[in-house]
């Protein structure tokens, strides 16, 4: 368990007592691997993300494509010689865009479920820790914001705010951390009552230290699931936001935005501008949660082997 | 009698929201379904174009075509009417008064009514004349196609000696070609017996006879007019001389009309409501109409191949081409901008990275043309020159680059290009370009239209190769043309390129001699542009019949490059359910639903 081998000093232990208590950690990481990697659809999940980031990031390496300058006069090409998935609208070549696009969705999508989980575990580990007073403002809070249609407040914000992608991904997790706030502050106000945290009070030890050496550490399997979750919404809401025309103007791309252009030629018969980059969309969100619900499993004890 | 003269105004686009395209396409579509019956005709609006104002004495922001034919006209119809079918003359059948006739060597205009009543049974009368004037007069600096000097101070002075007959006196002869297509063109008779007051119980009587009464009126009927929701209730505008009155009428620009039962035209409506369907963008209405939710409506460019599929489904297509130049305005009056926007060099290179037969091979499929200069070279006519037709800048990059490389710039393809070489001399950057100036611009454009995003994606990356940066963003067409307002320098004016997609279409300026957005000063030359050598020439055209003073207008300033000239596309592709007969298609694109009949 975390909380045994913290490197707190009161709670000072021999070396002897620290390899013996390691152990049985040692034993729940084992387990928790072989309940994940028992897991056949978090392990094609995990495989498929392996292969999209690949894809995304190393594949310009290997495929070469101008992103940067249009080309009318080579528009809406269908597949062949030169453009294995054909050109859009303005002649870019659709299998590079998906790449240059996927930068863009994936490191949007991570940065913002990051950001987001972090403020939202901070938040919601201190309206636990502190209760009374504190966490009824500051969960109310939470409350005033999840009442609030996300998709409307973001539409309005890229009406009004130049979009780029440090914008977005402030924008995305500024909705984003409350699920993570509300999760963490559920855990928190189980663990704050444990012998360990009473522990550290008693001792003196302060709300950070609760917090950060023994509250989050303990929680850190809601964390790293929720934001598995969240890595996925952040992707999915990039990908409306680019549907509805408020993603990051050309030449940049991303995903929603070249599924949103190739729905406009639906009735001319363009299926290259909408089957493959809509099938990245759907493989990516759903490996995520696939490896999210084995994350989940894993993390419950009743389903790890003794 | 000219073989063609049509029309400019400005294409009316304006647009709510951009997004949710096939949902609000299924939603529209929905929405009017059980309208689509055998007392009903729905009309597809332009995507992102609805009309917003229904007072036709009005600012810049709202002259469009949608508010001036497909809304406004419906309901007040203009003293005089241009298009007789497709043909874009004068139509004296469905005018309201008779032709004028000139005398006191064409300096006095003697303008008879015919016996045309408004919907409370009053007739249409001088007075309404006049009480459109008074206010015209009054408030000339919000008119979008005034010109200083022209329509209405060239009226020095006006009466109204009986009931059907107006009298106007002019500062001095004018072409009487021009003047009826030009200048009375612009009046509408508007019901002063109903209209003139200034508050809402305050009494009607002569209150617009003075400029102080005018101004009065013209503000409380503003006012009135910028509360859109009342306009289906509000009892001002239920006083028509058109065929229809407003039954119904939403933010959204959705429309229906009903037949006005007093409406003294030749033609009455035969069928029960006409509706003006509003959508986002134009891959909704391709929905909405393979839905057959829509009588009138239009397929994309983008799906013109799938006409053959329309056909099937009971539906006839019809190219719908304008009397329209399509172009998009730079501000010369910007503060930091404006002056590198005076240099004809610049706009020469900026106009030679504009592949317009491109454009309209890809982007229109084919449903457009380039526009060279101020006159349309479609339809056929005999008002554009060779000179024009010819294309005066043809597409080529390297041109383009030398041009600013001989006046003092430092290219960086991709990169920003910069002034290396200040000053007014032949090979220096020009007159108020300070050393280091950069080449970096902002341009918005309308959204709703596919190909308009397309073309200037291209355009960005074109000029990219010029060193030229242009900072792309996007918006409803309401907010374009209200953004691309003629203002003076410093620091309010801000814009710098705005584009709302299809340039002018003439009109009320049915003969293209420009004054209406060329020519300094006027109400409507967005960006400014002053050139006196073109004044002149236009000025020329305004008392001198016959077209050598028109070719000379016409072939100076295509050279000139007075805005940016872009590819024009049809108004639309429209298709015409079978069973909608009388649709006649003016390239005016003024319509007269009253004559359209449904057939089972």
């Amino acid at each position: 368990m975390s909380d045994v081998s913290d490197r707190s000093p009161e709670t000072a232990i021999d070396n002897a007592e620290v390899s013996q208590l390691v152990r049985p950690a040692r034993r729940r990481g084992a387990a928790l691997l072989q309940v994940f990697l028992e897991n056949k659809l978090a392990m094609a999940g995990v495989v498929i993300i392996v292969l999209i980031v690949l894809f995304c990031f190393v594949g310009p390496m290997l495929y070469h494509t101008n992103q940067v300058s249009t080309n009318l006069a080579n528009s809406n090409n269908g597949p062949g010689a030169g453009h294995p998935l054909g050109t859009d609208n303005v002649g870019y070549d659709v299998l590079g865009r998906m790449m240059v696009g996927g930068q863009s969705s994936i490191e949007i999508g991570f940065a913002a479920a990051i950001l987001a989980g972090v403020f939202g575990v901070l938040w919601g580990a201190v309206a636990g820790y502190f209760g009374g007073i504190v966490d009824s403002i500051m969960m109310r809070i939470v409350d005033a914001m999840l009442s609030i249609p996300t998709l409307f407040v973001l539409l309005l914000m890229a009406a009004l705010v130049k979009v780029n992608q440090f914008n977005l991904t402030l924008a995305v997790a500024l909705f984003a951390w409350l699920v993570p706030a509300r999760l963490i502050r559920g855990e928190t106000l189980t663990l704050r009552s444990r012998e360990y945290v009473q522990a550290v009070k008693a001792m003196g030890g302060g709300a950070s230290r609760s917090i950060f050496e023994h509250i989050v550490p303990n929680a850190i399997g809601t964390i790293v699931v929720n934001i598995t979750f969240q890595v996925a919404d952040a992707i999915l809401l990039l990908a409306a936001l680019g549907y509805l025309g408020f993603g990051i103007p050309p030449p940049a791309a991303n995903w929603g935005s070249m599924l949103s252009q190739g729905v406009t030629y639906i009735y001319a018969g363009y299926w290259w501008l909408i089957y493959p980059v809509g099938i990245l969309i759907v493989l990516t969100v759903m490996s995520l949660n696939f490896v999210g619900d084995a994350l989940r499993d894993a993390f419950d004890v009743r389903l790890q082997r003794r | 009698m000219l073989n063609l003269f049509h029309k400019p105004v400005r294409v009316a686009l304006g647009a709510l929201i951009a997004s949710s395209s096939l949902v609000a396409a299924g939603a529209g579509a929905l929405g009017s379904s059980a309208s689509a019956s055998t007392t009903n005709i729905t009309f597809a609006l332009p995507p992102a174009v609805t009309p917003n104002y229904i007072f036709p004495v009005m600012g810049a922001a709202y002259y469009s075509n949608v508010n001036l034919y497909q809304f406004q006209a419906e309901m007040f119809r203009p003293l005089y009417w241009f298009g007789n079918g497709a043909s874009p003359t004068f139509n004296p059948t469905l005018s309201l008064a008779q032709a004028p006739v000139y005398s006191n060597a064409g300096k006095t205009i003697t303008i008879k009514m015919k016996s045309y009543k408004w919907s409370n049974g009053k007739p249409v009368t001088s007075a309404d004349v006049l009480f459109f004037m008074d206010m015209l007069k009054a408030e000339t600096k919000i008119w979008p196609v005034y010109v200083p000097g022209e329509f209405p101070d060239n009226v020095v002075s006006m009466s109204a000696p009986n009931a059907s007959t107006v009298v106007f006196n002019l500062d001095k002869a004018y072409s009487t070609t021009w003047m009826l297509y030009n200048e009375l063109s612009q009046i509408t008779p508007l019901p002063a017996a109903a209209w003139d007051k200034t508050s809402v119980n305050g009494t009607v009587g002569n209150n617009a006879g003075t400029t102080a009464g005018a101004q009065a009126v013209w503000k409380f009927l503003t006012a009135q007019a910028q509360t859109v929701a009342t306009y289906a209730t509000n009892p001002l505008w239920q006083v028509v001389d058109g065929p229809f009155k407003l039954k119904q009428f939403d933010s959204t620009g959705h429309t229906v009309f009903v037949p006005n039962p007093s409406y003294s035209g030749p033609v009455k409506v035969s069928y029960g409501s006409l509706t003006l369907q509003p959508f986002t963008t134009d891959a909704a209405e391709y929905n909405a109409l393979r839905a057959g939710t829509v009588d009138y409506g239009y397929v994309p460019p983008q799906d013109s191949g799938q006409i053959p599929l329309l056909k099937s489904q009971g539906y006839n297509s019809s190219p719908w081409i304008g009397w329209s130049i399509n172009y998009f305005p730079l501000n010369y009056n910007n503060p930091t901008v404006g002056p590198i926007f005076r240099q004809l060099y610049f706009r020469q290179a900026m106009q030679e990275m504009v592949n317009q037969p491109t454009d309209v091979k890809k982007a229109l499929y084919g449903y457009g043309y380039p526009t060279y200069g101020p006159v349309p070279i479609e339809p056929k006519n005999n008002l554009s020159t060779p000179q024009e037709a010819a294309n005066p800048y043809p597409f080529n990059p390297s041109k383009s680059k030398a041009l600013l490389t001989s006046h003092g710039w430092t290219v960086k393809p991709g990169g920003t290009s910069t002034c290396t070489n200040p000053g007014t001399g032949p090979t220096q950057c020009g007159a108020g370009i300070a050393k280091g100036a950069a080449l970096n611009f902002n341009l918005q454009f309308a959204t709703g239209y596919t190909y308009v995003s397309q073309e200037m994606q291209q355009l960005k990356s074109n000029l990219a190769q010029d060193g030229i940066q242009l900072n792309l963003t996007s918006a409803p067409f309401n907010t374009v043309i209200a953004t691309a307002a003629p203002c003076k320098v410093g620091p309010s004016c801000s814009w710098q390129m705005e584009n709302w997609g299809q340039g002018w279409s003439y009109g009320p300026d049915y003969y293209p001699t420009g004054e209406s957005i060329f020519e300094t000063g006027s109400g409507i030359n967005e960006g400014s542009y002053s050139n006196p050598i073109n004044d002149a020439n236009i000025n020329a055209t305004h008392t001198i019949s016959g077209t050598a003073v028109l070719y000379k207008y016409e072939n100076y300033l295509a050279k000139q490059l007075p805005d940016i000239w872009q590819p024009n596309p049809d108004f639309q592709i429209s298709e015409i359910r079978s069973t909608l007969k009388g649709v006649s298609q003016s390239s005016l694109l003024n319509f007269t639903p009253e004559y359209w009949k449904l057939s089972k």
